[in-house]
């Protein structure tokens, strides 16, 4: 194909002279370009910030990328379902293989009360070091402090779960559950701290005390209700899971968040075509004007064209000039719309604030900020599917114009 | 969101339970020879008095609200203070149903499923029939006075009797959910007065003895009001009908085979 | 007048077939995709509603008025079920129900649970709530049969019983006295929904009265509507006829489900940006051709001009030219948006993994379209304005168009 090769910067000059031929008509083509292109990305950050958003979320509420538990623990979350500390073969594949944190967890029913009113919640003994890996609790103290260490004989509540027992920071709470025995175990517990979640139904359930203080308070020392795992990106958690699931003792329930939640599942898989689908549509609503485009400047040139192939240019050339000529006008218009993509989301890093519907985000599991997610996949298939279905819905015209016979094209007015 | 139904802890422990409808001496009164005694040694001895003592009583229990007032009777038998045994008597819709307190746990029973029930630690916050006293005021034992620091605030003379008044502060990790309480004590052991002070200083509740009487050669509280002071049109009354002391008590009494089918 | 100014835009149309049949196929494109859309999408809200309402707390709740922020057994409806004949008998309406709740303490031979006890009437209660349609073994509640009760699935499990056990509840009745009975399990019910399926039970609404000392009370009155639209006309209704009765409050679906009529608030806000962005793609195509038109037509309009025709005359040529393209895209538009409703209507809507989505927000495995005036005429309706307001530049350039350099142009 020398002959491609060696006409090339003159073919290249030729479109891009083309292109600018009609300067307002190209303008509007790039202008429409641009927005698509700024649609498709800006549109795919967003929705995939805030499925970004609704997973984590929901992970840190499950908690854990990967939780090992008793298997009628999920069923019914009571002291009687715990299990023991990890030791020997499972202890060694937590803490050696490259998960971020790892951590034993505690969960009960229990009931808490106050001077004036008392109601029923999740009591979680948590294990502080390591807690801020694996929910965002630590980020959420809105007064007081946080636990300081598996012994701290505190207790966190939420906002809302203090205004309903009429109490607050720094008085003391009786927490109440039973033991394995079903014997009754309470005690007094100071408020150390307060949190706010971003979906207020946690605030009034969720109460975190020390796991050492609640395995003593609970009478289950050297036993826990879960044992969390939390990896480094909830999109690659495969390797780990097999890896834990063959250190785990027989009898014990591993299970990935993926399995826990089919929910979260299913919203994670389906992002991807989703996204394809949107950046589909868009180009084939911007292709028809791609093609109005292309259309118009070719008859526009008819006589040229008929002109240059009387005097023994190609067919196969003026095809190839002719999608030169869309892919810069493609190419430009991507740039523009890229830039103009960049420019815009990086503004909202800081989160994109929807507070006015967020109970509506809450009950779609997302908080009530955005924030854009932008991602390698997501650009690269906006750019390629406008570049290449951009030159696919060239070549018929192209094709046609190659074929115009050059004595009528000549003639034509 | 299921929750427990919230009732407002009553949170009167169960040595005022037993003061109201026990206790007394007609010996030893409190103001030793050696003087005003510490307020450990006044529990201390109150503790110790009835430690073995037996009673058989029979109660009515008011309980009023806004819009309407309920009233119980019963039958209750207790053995020091780690076994009780209540039955309701009247009315008629009630009768039959029955509490049995064996150390921390209760076991409840109803005549109209024929079935005793343990209550589980979850109900120990419900009111004990509907009551302003929880499950757990009615089986908490006294070993919750260790749980305390106690102060005497002063001691004065009411009539013939000393009156003690004590400031009792629950430790840092007592499973009490109160900021003080405060008892005034009468140097025969009964009881005077209760109040239920919240951790900012507000008082809460209170029990009071408005009648005091002689019953079986004991000076008891007969008649005591328990009033939480922001709903005033809402309390709960307790009179002793009759009682007596020093009761032999079968063996059989105190169990659940008992709580179903009355022997007595 | 007129009628030259048409035909002469219509004429110009088909001069440049091609690119008259591109700009329209865009407006096709667009409108047949947001009718689909829009649609499908409140096809789904209203199943999201409906779904979400049948399963339990129904389109509209007589409650006493405290009840909703305080749910105590004190705060209750007297005479509930005479109420609830009533209501059928004067609105001609059977899915109307009374239901009283309660919270108690459920023992099995093995386990004791917490649970929520609903007393209903279940001759009724089927047409209010999906739940008994989704009993799962056995069968459920009979009117008139005290000692049954159904149960969830989860709380089956938990508690270890089958069909046929006995359960034994405690609980506080209405005036605080002991409540407690024994019951049959006679069905478990599956919903998928884990507060239901974890936490709830029910029997017979006479038993649960006697049993938790209620009299004639209840806590609501549970009205299902026929179809989403009926419910403020009810509401109207039902009002009037409880007029002076202070003890009652009428409590729409929005209040008993807060969350639902915002998280599609969110969804709609989310989808409008996305259409959005499809209106002003099909504008941007409409401005091309038509100023790539005006613009060649150059000559054309100085010669007219010369001749003694007005630009307001030009302009509105322009503009007329538009709105006929844009009249053809719409109507092809609808009519394809329309076929493809029609053919969703019979086929059902649905992708991969929806049964998980389904199953969150309540929705059936399939969407049905909606065919509302909204969803078939806002989107072409939007996309003819943006059409029309594209036309707006090259119409108000020909203003400044004078003769002379206008004949002068290429």
């Amino acid at each position: 194909m020398t002959g491609l090769g060696s006409h090339f910067k003159i073919i290249l000059t030729l479109s891009w002279r083309n292109l600018w031929r009609n300067h307002r008509r190209t303008t509007i083509m790039l202008g429409a370009i641009s927005v698509g292109v700024w649609a498709m990305i800006f549109m795919t950050a967003l929705m995939r910030g805030m499925v970004d958003d609704m997973l984590n979320q929901g992970i840190r509420n499950l908690p854990g990328h990967i939780q090992i538990q008793h298997p009628d623990f999920l069923d019914d979350p009571s002291v009687v379902n715990s299990i023991g500390e990890p030791v020997g073969e499972l202890l060694t594949a937590l803490t050696q293989n490259g998960s971020r944190s790892w951590a034993n967890r505690i969960r009960v029913p229990a009931v808490i009360a106050s001077e004036r009113e008392s109601r029923g919640i999740n009591l979680i003994g948590i294990e502080p070091a390591t807690e801020a890996d694996i929910t965002g609790l630590p980020a959420q103290i809105s007064a007081g402090r946080f636990l300081e260490s598996n012994q701290d004989k505190g207790v966190i509540i939420g906002a809302k779960l203090a205004e309903r027992l009429e109490t607050r920071l720094g008085k003391r709470v009786v927490i109440m559950s039973q033991d394995p025995d079903n014997n009754i175990a309470e005690r007094g517990f100071r408020i150390v701290g307060i949190y706010q979640a971003e979906l207020a139904a946690q605030e009034e359930f969720n109460v975190f005390a020390a796991r050492g203080t609640l395995q003593k308070l609970l009478n289950i020392e050297g036993r826990v209700s879960q044992i969390v795992l939390v990896d480094h990106d909830y999109r690659d958690v495969e390797s780990l899971y097999r890896r834990v699931e063959a250190a785990t003792p027989d009898g014990l329930e591993v299970k990935p968040w993926y399995e826990i939640d089919t929910y979260l599942a299913v919203m994670f898989n389906m992002m991807d075509g989703f996204v394809l689908v949107w950046v589909i549509i868009i180009f084939l609503a911007l292709s028809f004007g791609l093609v109005n485009t292309l259309v118009m400047a070719i008859f526009e040139r008819i006589r040229e064209i008929g002109l240059i192939q009387a005097l023994g240019m190609r067919p196969g050339l003026i095809v190839y000039q002719i999608l030169l000529e869309s892919l810069l006008l493609l190419l430009i218009g991507l740039a523009v719309g890229n830039l103009l993509a960049l420019v815009t989301i990086k503004p909202l890093e800081s989160g994109l604030d929807l507070s006015a519907v967020a109970e509506g985000m809450a009950m779609m599991g997302v908080g009530s900020v955005i924030y854009p997610s932008l991602t390698l996949y997501d650009v690269v298939l906006a750019n390629l599917v406008v570049v290449l279905l951009g030159i696919l819905t060239s070549i018929l015209p192209a094709w046609r114009a190659s074929q115009l016979d050059p004595v009528r094209a000549l003639n034509t007015h | 969101m299921i929750t427990t139904i919230p009732k407002h802890n009553a949170g009167i422990h169960i040595y005022g339970l037993i003061f109201l409808g026990l206790l007394s001496v007609s010996a030893p009164t409190l103001a030793t020879e050696t003087g005003t005694p510490t307020p450990r040694e006044l529990i201390r001895a109150a503790m110790e008095h009835w430690r073995g003592v037996t009673s058989y009583s029979e109660m009515t229990m008011t309980i009023h609200r806004s819009d309407w007032e309920r009233r119980f009777s019963m039958q209750a038998w207790t053995e020091g203070d780690k076994l009780s045994l209540v039955r309701v008597t009247e009315p008629k819709r009630d009768a039959g149903n029955g509490t049995l307190i064996k150390d921390q746990s209760m076991w409840t029973f109803s005549p109209k499923i024929n079935r005793v029930l343990k209550v589980p630690s979850s109900m120990m916050n419900q009111s004990w029939m509907g009551s302003d006293f929880s499950n757990k005021d009615i089986s908490k034992s006294t070993d919750i006075i260790d749980q305390y620091e106690h102060r005497l605030l002063k001691s004065e003379n009411l009539g013939d009797h000393v009156v003690y008044t004590i400031e009792s502060i629950p430790h840092e990790e007592a499973a009490v959910v109160w900021g003080k309480e405060i008892v005034s004590i009468r140097d025969d052991f009964v009881m005077l007065r209760q109040e239920f002070w919240d951790q900012d200083d507000i008082l809460v509740k209170e029990m009071e003895a408005t009648e005091i009487a002689t019953m079986d050669d004991r000076s008891i509280a007969s008649r005591m009001r328990m009033q939480k002071l922001e709903t005033p049109d809402e309390w709960t009354e307790m009179v002793v009908d009759d009682i007596d002391f020093d009761v032999k008590m079968d063996d059989n009494l105190f169990t659940l085979s008992n709580l179903r089918n009355p022997r007595q | 007048m007129r009628n030259v100014t048409l035909r002469m835009a219509w004429r110009n149309l088909w001069r440049h077939w091609r690119r008259t049949w591109l700009t329209v196929g865009a407006m096709i494109f667009s409108n047949g995709l947001l009718i689909f859309a829009m649609s499908l999408q409140f096809g789904s809200y209203d199943m999201m509603i409906n779904n979400s309402l049948q399963a339990f707390s129904g389109h509209l709740q007589l409650q006493h008025p405290r009840y909703l922020d305080e749910p105590k057994m004190r705060y209750a409806v007297d005479n509930v079920a005479e109420l609830a004949e009533r209501l059928r008998r004067e609105l001609a309406l059977d899915s109307i129900s009374a239901r009283a709740t309660g919270f108690a303490l459920a023992s099995s031979n093995e386990r004791s649970y917490g649970l929520q006890i609903i007393g209903v009437d279940p001759a009724h209660e089927p047409l209010v709530s999906t739940l008994p349609g989704l009993v799962k073994r056995g069968r459920y509640l009979e009117p008139g049969t005290p000692g049954e009760i159904v149960i969830g699935a989860v709380m089956a499990r938990n508690l270890k019983v089958e069909l046929g056990d006995e359960l034994t509840f405690i609980g506080s009745g209405f005036d605080d006295s002991f409540a407690a009975g024994i019951v049959t399990v006679v069905g478990i019910f599956e919903s998928g929904l884990a507060d239901l399926d974890r936490a709830m039970a029910q029997v017979d609404l006479g038993y649960f009265q006697d049993v938790f000392a209620m009299q004639d009370r209840g806590h609501s009155l549970t009205v299902r509507a026929q179809q989403i639209d009926d419910v403020e006309l009810l509401q109207l209704q039902i009002g009037e006829l409880l007029d002076a009765d202070k003890n009652a409050s009428l409590r729409h679906w929005e209040e008993l489900q807060p969350g639902l009529r915002q998280a599609i608030q969110a969804d709609m806000a989310s989808n409008s940006f996305m259409y959005v962005v499809l209106i002003v793609l099909v504008a941007f195509s409409v401005l091309n051709t038509q100023l790539m038109s005006v613009l060649e037509r150059t000559r054309e309009f100085g010669t007219m001009m010369a001749l003694g025709l007005q630009p307001a005359r030009l302009s509105r040529l322009v503009v007329l030219e538009t709105a006929l393209m844009t009249a053809l895209g719409l109507v092809l538009g609808i009519a394809v948006g329309l076929a493809i409703n029609l053919y969703m209507s019979r086929v059902g809507f649905s992708y991969p993994g929806m049964d998980e989505v389904a199953l969150k927000f309540n929705l059936p495995e399939r969407i049905y379209p909606a065919f509302t005036l909204v969803s078939l005429t806002l989107g072409p309706a939007a996309v003819a304005i943006g059409s029309l307001l594209a036309a707006l530049y090259p119409a108000l350039r020909l203003y400044l168009l004078t003769p002379i350099d206008a004949m002068r142009a290429v």
